[in-house]
């Protein structure tokens, strides 16, 4: 009888490992399809305030690996030359009246709004994540993800994969605490060219900013051989130069 | 005159708006998701710019020992009113590993004390050269802001002290030839980068830094390692004296980090007056530091924290001499109109009254950002205290930027303590900055 149960257990252990190695061989099979490990790419953020009234950010990104990213903001005016940079848990906001790097939190917003800065200098999600769970459901799959590292934005992920195109469509950011902070719907999904099929929209809203909506449009996502010394602080003030 | 002078600043400020930044209401609800990068074009020019008005209403402490210093009886107004429209443009040109870079700011204002007054500037004008992605040399006129201290900046050799008021605006930089070279690599070290400075002193060039003429040289060494960033720096002058410095920046996790900034002042010669008017000089080694941390909380605020010792401050007992004299001086202007101690004391104010002159400061700044769902709305209060003689100034403020492209800013400055302090003896007890910023 003893043996029934160890043999048993193990059997159920062993079926969650594969669960979970299967998760986080999706999660990394939709990193890629988002994106390239290397590339560029352009950004459009829009805020939209229940009044209507609406506040726009471009912004020019480069992001190599798996966690370094840098970005730098073209419009509007009053943003101009801000940049941002990435490498691993550590982030780097720069402006240039400041005119030195100072050091920033995911959960902080350069542009203020909805989206903060862990939305704007997203890395791989495999990097941060760990699928603790998937689900199979008629569309695709449910990843449940949780942190991996510790200057994460949200603790734990919900992510709905349409399994056809291994996209996500959705995603659900959770707090430690349980509270959900933001949902993520990805839409229009485009061929950037040279194989890259993503979706070009994100749209955003927040239980904590009731009435209001964020979208993120993506531009010229392309592939990009980038060399490390762009992703310092050094560097910063000249990741216009790059375009 | 100054009420429609300020009026005229708003018209000129309104003129400047394009249409999109009002046009974009609730009229404009119909969502447009379509991206054209063309919009955004890479050109080999850019200009940009930012006008900016601004009143500013100053209560005057006519006890105060710097009032009297100043204006001696001459000044019977308790308000001093000053409206500034201040134009700054931003150009750059890259062709190739080339780049001219120039900012340039033109100041037009009006106060009681000296009418209309005008001033332009170029804050910076250099030519950029970038042969590959490790190396790149600047030569002209540049800001170099180093060390980690927001409010202060120990380290920072090689540019003019921030505004404890403003420690985020727009700095002059100097004439200099620079260089940097960055290596990355894979491991626990990860980024190397080097900056070696070359700054002229001449009557032409720098002459603001020292009476000899020289060349000024120095570096930067920095690292990235174990998720820490630190620098190395020195500068060796004869007019500034050779100084050495190191900084870090850390995040201890998400929400904190912790910063440092430490430098050494060899031979430094001090300036010092007695309350008789009598000058000496001393010279020391000074060691100057500050340590700080920035948190930010669940609830969105922000929490910026410095301790700061200056080495090359004055001691409680030589601030009170400085200020004694200023009291001696007025009396002596009051009993029989001579004003060779207030003269006396006047040589000496670049020393005693520039900001922080003194040895042990606290600075704390806490902002709160979009409390009350209002987006782009951020409040604010700064301390700054002056351990020594425990006075400080408070500095309540609301920024709000309602419109793409504008920001308004509202600051109300308290100076508090006791007669002979630091702040308790600035010309003004309190003040109130109106500024509308619009950038395009």
């Amino acid at each position: 009888m003893k043996k029934i149960i160890i043999i048993t257990l193990l059997g159920l252990l062993s079926s969650m490992t594969a669960f979970a190695l299967d998760g986080n061989e999706i999660l990394k099979q939709v990193d890629r399809n988002l994106n390239p490990e290397s590339f560029e790419m352009y950004r459009k953020l829009i805020n939209i305030e229940p009044d209507g009234t609406k506040k726009e950010f471009v912004m020019f990104s480069l992001k190599k690996g798996k966690e370094k990213i840098a970005s730098v903001f073209l419009l509007p005016a009053s943003e101009k030359g801000r940049s941002t940079l990435r490498i691993g848990e550590n982030m780097w906001l720069y402006i240039p009246n400041v005119g030195k790097p100072l050091r920033i939190t995911s959960l902080q917003s350069v542009t203020g709004g909805v989206f903060n800065n862990s939305d704007i200098m997203r890395v791989d999600y495999n990097s941060e994540y760990n699928c603790e769970k998937i689900e199979t459901i008629d569309k695709g799959y449910i990843l449940y993800l949780r942190a991996k590292l510790k200057s994460v934005a949200y603790e734990t992920l919900t992510m709905f994969i349409d399994s056809e195109k291994l996209l996500p469509y959705k995603i659900e950011a959770y707090a430690a605490s349980g509270m959900l902070i933001k949902n993520l719907y990805f839409k229009n999904i485009k061929d950037f060219g040279n194989g890259v099929i993503r979706p070009e929209i994100i749209e955003t809203d927040s239980p904590l900013y009731k009435g209001y909506k964020s979208y993120i449009v993506f531009a010229n996502v392309k592939k990009r051989e980038l060399a490390s010394e762009i992703f310092s602080l050094n560097y910063m003030h000249k990741i216009d130069g790059l375009r | 005159m100054k009420q429609v002078f300020f009026i005229l600043a708003i018209l000129v400020m309104v003129l400047f708006f394009n249409d999109g930044a009002f046009s974009q209401t609730t009229d404009d609800i119909l969502l447009d998701l379509d991206f054209n990068v063309e919009e955004v074009a890479k050109k080999p020019y850019s200009i940009n710019a930012n006008i900016e008005t601004k009143e500013t209403i100053r209560f005057l402490d006519r006890d105060a020992l710097l009032f009297k210093q100043k204006y001696l009886d001459k000044k019977s107004e308790d308000v001093a009113w000053q409206t500034d429209l201040d134009l700054t443009i931003e150009a750059q040109y890259q062709k190739d590993s080339f780049k001219l870079y120039g900012r340039f700011n033109g100041l037009f204002y009006y106060n009681d004390d000296e009418n209309f007054e005008s001033q332009r500037k170029a804050e910076e004008a250099y030519v950029s050269f970038q042969p590959s992605f490790s190396w790149a040399f600047d030569v002209g006129k540049k800001v170099h802001k180093w060390g980690k201290g927001y409010a202060f900046s120990p380290s920072a050799f090689f540019s003019r002290p921030k505004d404890l008021d403003d420690p985020d605006a727009t700095l002059e930089g100097y004439y200099s030839l620079s260089a940097d070279y960055i290596k990355s690599m894979e491991g626990a070290l990860q980024t190397i980068a080097i900056t070696p400075v070359l700054m002229p002193v001449t009557r032409d060039l720098n002459h603001d830094l020292g009476p000899k003429d020289e060349l000024i040289w120095g570096g930067k060494f920095y690292f990235f390692a174990f998720d820490t960033d630190i620098d190395f720096m020195f500068l060796i002058s004869d007019n500034m004296d050779d100084r050495f410095g190191i900084d870090f920046s850390k995040n201890l996790s998400p929400s904190f980090e912790i910063h440092g900034d430490a430098a050494l002042v060899k031979d430094y010669h001090q300036y010092i007056i007695d309350e008789y008017g009598n000058t000496s000089e001393q010279e020391y080694t000074a060691f100057n530091f500050l340590l700080g941390l920035r948190y930010l909380s669940s609830r969105d605020t922000t929490y910026i924290f410095e301790y700061y010792r200056n080495g090359q401050g004055y001691s409680a007992r030589e601030y009170d001499n400085y200020l004694s004299l200023i009291e001696r001086g007025f009396d002596q202007y009051l009993n029989t109109s001579s004003q060779t101690l207030i003269s006396q004391s006047k040589t000496m104010s670049v020393y005693y009254n520039q900001q922080a002159a003194m040895r042990d400061y606290l600075y704390l700044k806490v902002s709160q950002k979009d409390p009350f769902d209002l987006l782009y709305f951020v409040p604010a209060i700064t301390l700054i205290y002056n351990m020594t003689d425990q006075s400080a100034s408070i500095t309540p403020q609301i920024t709000y930027s309602p419109l793409t492209n504008l920001t308004l800013d509202l600051k109300t400055g308290l100076l508090l303590g006791e007669s002979r302090t630091e702040y308790g003896e600035k010309i003004n007890k309190a003040k109130i900055v109106l500024s509308i910023q619009y950038y395009f």
